[in-house]
């Protein structure tokens, strides 16, 4: 099976190649993937629990540790695809692995697949403070 | 106030649907998320992103004029075109880019009042495919510094004791947010607010809908409430100077205020700037401020 890593890396392949518009097409199909929130979740985000506070949009995130590895159950706006896609990607990545892979989540990934340049520094510094909040959150989890 | 001072500046979602294939006006998108372009935008429309296209970085600052006429030329905009606002977020950067074309000089903007939410509630078509029109020879002016404040402006400005927007939330306005965790970067060194300035929160000024609040709303609020005057020069502010646009665009066109500057640089700058006063804590009135930090 695939570790964080591997899966990482295959995404960055995914990226590879594409120009802007495409590299957007792509990350929109992430945020298209994005499972919807598990009912018992949808409670909880009315109580507003889970909630990114320091994100404009709303964004809920609920790092979770079972005896099948990792979860990342989300729940992003819809008005904000970019946030979107990109939780669904990091929780595509950590799916099932054990909880030690959590630390393996990169900081530089918007970077690796060419999205910085896209977005622009100030968006792509509040995507990437995402990532570091989940790998802590799924590291301490359980 | 029954009616806005320049009504003309707003258009319907529909005005915008009937002039979709018009070629005398160019409809822009201007987003805080850049994906909702790409994922759907209203038939025809060019996007013009703030951040990319309209910033330099290297520089910390707008595009020069060479830079500002190369993107009107690419999306075929010339100096006649109707330039026509929209976006995401309550139309915050559209208003933003709204204002960068006045800061060039362009007669012709208007805002889709509304902007993308009220599309979508209209129940209006989004479209995915990608837009281009012939270049043009778009040539424009230096900049007209009456729509922009910078931060020595601001300083005079308030020493002077004239009116100062901060259209930030309460708690950034108070200094109770002085960070925001996990986003280190968009921070102040410095919570609190410029030493003066009364705080109208920008959403005050807009409906659920994302329409504009009315002319008898906005003066209430503005004029009433914070007893602003129309005659007096005002500058609005926020955190990077987006939601500021909104609220100069309240107060100048919709409000007819006479003389109104945004200070782009906004609490980034301010918070972080050396030998500039700040205060934290309620509005002026409330708080008798005195500067601190001088």
């Amino acid at each position: 099976m695939e570790t964080v890593t591997d899966r990482i890396d295959r995404i960055v392949d995914e990226f590879a190649d594409l120009d802007g518009r495409e590299k957007l097409e792509l990350l929109i199909d992430f945020a298209n993937r994005l499972p919807p929130l598990p009912a018992p979740y949808q409670a909880l985000k009315e109580q507003d629990a889970g909630r990114v506070h320091e994100c404009q949009t709303p964004v809920f995130l609920w790092p979770e540790i079972s005896s099948g590895g990792m979860t990342l159950i989300a729940s992003v706006a819809e008005e904000a695809p970019t946030v979107k896609g990109f939780v669904s990607m990091l929780a595509e990545a950590v799916a099932d692995r054990p909880q030690a892979e959590a630390g393996d989540l990169p900081d530089d990934l918007l970077e690796r697949i060419g999205l910085t340049e896209v977005l622009g520094m100030m968006r792509s510094r509040g995507l990437q403070a995402i990532t570091g909040r989940v790998r802590r959150e799924l590291a301490a989890a359980g | 106030m029954a009616e806005y001072a320049n009504p003309d500046v707003l258009v319907s979602t529909e005005w915008v649907a009937e002039h979709q294939n018009d070629p005398a006006v160019r409809i822009v998108e201007s987003n805080e998320d850049r994906a909702l372009y790409t994922q759907g935008h209203i038939p025809g429309a060019v996007e013009i992103d703030w951040l990319i296209d309209l910033q330099n970085q290297d520089i910390r600052d707008y595009v020069d004029r060479a830079g500002f006429e190369k993107i009107c030329r690419a999306n075929g905009i010339s100096n006649d075109t109707t330039v026509v606002f929209y976006g995401d977020q309550n139309n915050w950067w559209a208003c933003y880019a709204f204002w960068v074309f006045k800061l060039y000089g362009h007669e012709r903007c208007k805002i889709m009042d509304g902007g993308r939410k009220k599309w979508q509630l209209d129940g209006r078509s989004w479209s995915s495919e990608r837009v281009s029109y012939p270049p043009t020879s778009y040539t424009a002016p230096e900049q007209d510094k009456s729509v922009r404040a910078l931060r020595d402006d601001v300083l005079k400005h308030q020493k002077a004791g004239k009116n100062l927007v901060d259209v930030r939330s309460p708690e950034e306005y108070r200094g109770e947010r002085l960070h925001m965790p996990e986003y280190p970067n968009e921070g102040a060194v410095r919570g609190g607010h410029i030493p003066g300035a009364v705080n109208i929160p920008w959403p005050l000024s807009v409906n659920e809908d994302g329409t504009f609040k009315s002319a008898k709303e906005l003066e209430k609020l503005y004029c009433k409430t914070h007893n602003l005057k129309r005659r007096s020069p005002t500058i609005a502010y926020c955190r990077i100077g987006e939601r500021s646009s909104l609220t100069w665009f309240v107060l100048k066109y919709l409000l007819g205020f006479g003389n109104v500057r945004n200070y782009d640089g906004s609490w980034l700058e301010w918070g972080n700037s050396v030998g500039v006063p700040i205060v934290k804590g309620g509005q002026p009135s409330a708080s008798g401020e005195t500067p601190a930090g001088t």
